[in-house]
């Protein structure tokens, strides 16, 4: 059964092809990988797969729905974590899950989802005062509130120290382990090899390779995903 | 509606965090009626004063930094409408506005013997759309301005010089002939005018016409000219 299913997906920003003809799936339960360095389409494509973005072309289907049709139906049972969105600065820990999980119409008790994510001993601190770890964390257990049966998460460890990011595995790891699909969007490519079950690699707003972290390796006769990664980008830099 | 009482709750919570709007809102009203000496005919004026200082002072940047920082973003991501986020400020701004009222009225009325409302029913009226009126135009600013630190600029630079010119910190009748010309087209002006009204007890039909029209057309051009990023 597919979760996701993105066909021919096109989409230009002022004549730049942001995304140019991505073709991919993401079975249930799985862990995907969306790889690519900056403006290579991750971003655009991840915004349509939540209705956030309108594809030029293309289709989008996120759990059998058009995202940009019934973006707040899909809501309910997708969850997200957006690159570089924020809360209130004045916002506590438990305000913030408390007001996120009255958007849900069934979902998971938020009081449960702040300690499941180790947020608790953080409930009375106010946003602007948490570390980036503990932001990242927030955001995630705010994409989880509901209950997601798909989250996707964009660059989800950007910025976090290396204990914070190996934490932030576990976690992801830990949603896999319960059945979750989840979306992986990052530029960490040892990221993607310990967690993804498949990647594509994005390049020019194209697909320029997908299966398991091992087949792409395989695929370009190279060492490592980061190797593979730029025989197949055409640049060694 | 559970969404909206929840972003409501949670927008009114932060905003009697703010050190600034609880002391613009709350204290700073209470000292110019000491300094005042308790001048009955100055409360309706602070009224329109508080609720401008929400509405114009506060509201742009707080719209703005919500934007900025992907706030806005991150909630159309969710089951819910960002617009129920505006929503929840607009009310968290009018509900504060009017905490800060009742308590300079009973202030006004206990520690200085002034006269209470005689309609008290036109007053409330008056001052909910007075309170609406001033955050439509936030949210012009807001619409218009895009960065945080812009529109809060933008926002103290109109409501300033208006709270003056509309009678709404000083009386118009202590303006110069000049500066109360001007003060007749601003539209806080009726604002005053229709709460002075409610607290004397004549009905006048024609500022809460204006003061209605000015919400319609506010909201109007802040709906057209908002960018969600």
């Amino acid at each position: 059964m597919e979760a996701i299913e993105v066909r021919d997906l096109r989409k230009t920003y002022g004549g730049t092809h942001a995304v140019d003809g991505v073709t991919f799936t993401v079975r249930t339960g799985e862990t995907f990988g969306l790889v690519g360095h900056n403006g290579a389409g991750k971003t655009t494509t991840v915004e349509c797969l939540i209705g956030l973005t309108r594809p030029d072309e293309g289709t989008v289907r996120v759990l059998g729905e058009d995202p940009a049709r019934r973006r707040r139906a899909l809501a309910q049972r997708v969850g997200a974590q957006l690159q570089e969105s924020s809360l209130p600065e004045r916002i506590k820990v438990a305000e913030a899950l408390r007001m996120f999980g009255s958007f849900y119409q069934s979902g998971n008790d938020w009081r449960q989802v702040m300690e499941r994510w180790g947020l608790g001993p953080l409930a009375r601190k106010a946003f602007g005062d948490l570390s980036g770890g503990q932001k990242q964390r927030l955001m995630l257990a705010l994409a989880l509130v509901g209950d997601p049966e798909v989250v996707v998460l964009d660059e989800l460890t950007t910025g976090l120290d290396p204990i914070a990011r190996r934490e932030t595995w576990q976690l992801i790891k830990d949603l896999k382990t319960a059945g979750t699909t989840v979306v992986l969007v990052s530029h960490y490519f040892d990221e993607t090899e310990a967690l993804c079950d498949r990647i594509a690699v994005l390049a020019r707003g194209r697909v320029r390779a997908m299966g398991s972290p091992s087949e792409i390796i395989a695929g370009t006769g190279t060492a490592s995903l980061e190797e593979a990664y730029f025989a197949l980008e055409g640049t060694d830099r | 509606m559970k969404a909206l009482t929840s972003l409501t709750a949670t927008e009114l919570r932060l905003l009697f965090r703010d050190p600034a709007s609880l002391f613009f809102m709350m204290a700073f009203p209470l000292m110019l009626l000491v300094l005042k000496r308790g001048e009955s005919g100055a409360v309706p004026g602070y009224i329109a004063m508080i609720a401008a200082i929400g509405g114009m002072g506060a509201l742009p940047g707080t719209v703005a930094s919500y934007r900025e920082r992907k706030v806005l973003k991150r909630l159309a991501a969710t089951p819910i409408s960002p617009v129920l986020l505006l929503a929840g400020q607009l009310v968290a701004q009018v509900v504060a506005a009017l905490a800060g009222a009742v308590v300079l009225v009973v202030a006004s009325i206990v520690v200085f013997d002034v006269e209470a409302p005689r309609n008290v029913l036109l007053l409330a009226a008056a001052f909910l759309l007075c309170s609406v009126m001033v955050c439509s135009l936030g949210f012009v600013i807001a619409a218009v301005v895009r960065n945080t630190r812009g529109a809060t600029l933008i926002g103290m630079l109109v409501m300033f010089p208006m709270i003056f010119l509309a009678g709404a910190a000083v009386p118009r009748k202590a303006l110069p002939d000049s500066l109360r010309q001007i003060g007749d087209f601003l539209p806080l002006t009726p604002g005053v005018q229709a709460l002075s009204d409610g607290w004397s007890g004549t009905a006048a039909v024609f500022p809460i016409v204006i003061l209605t029209g000015i919400i319609v057309a506010g909201t109007a051009i802040a709906a057209a000219l908002f960018r969600w990023e």
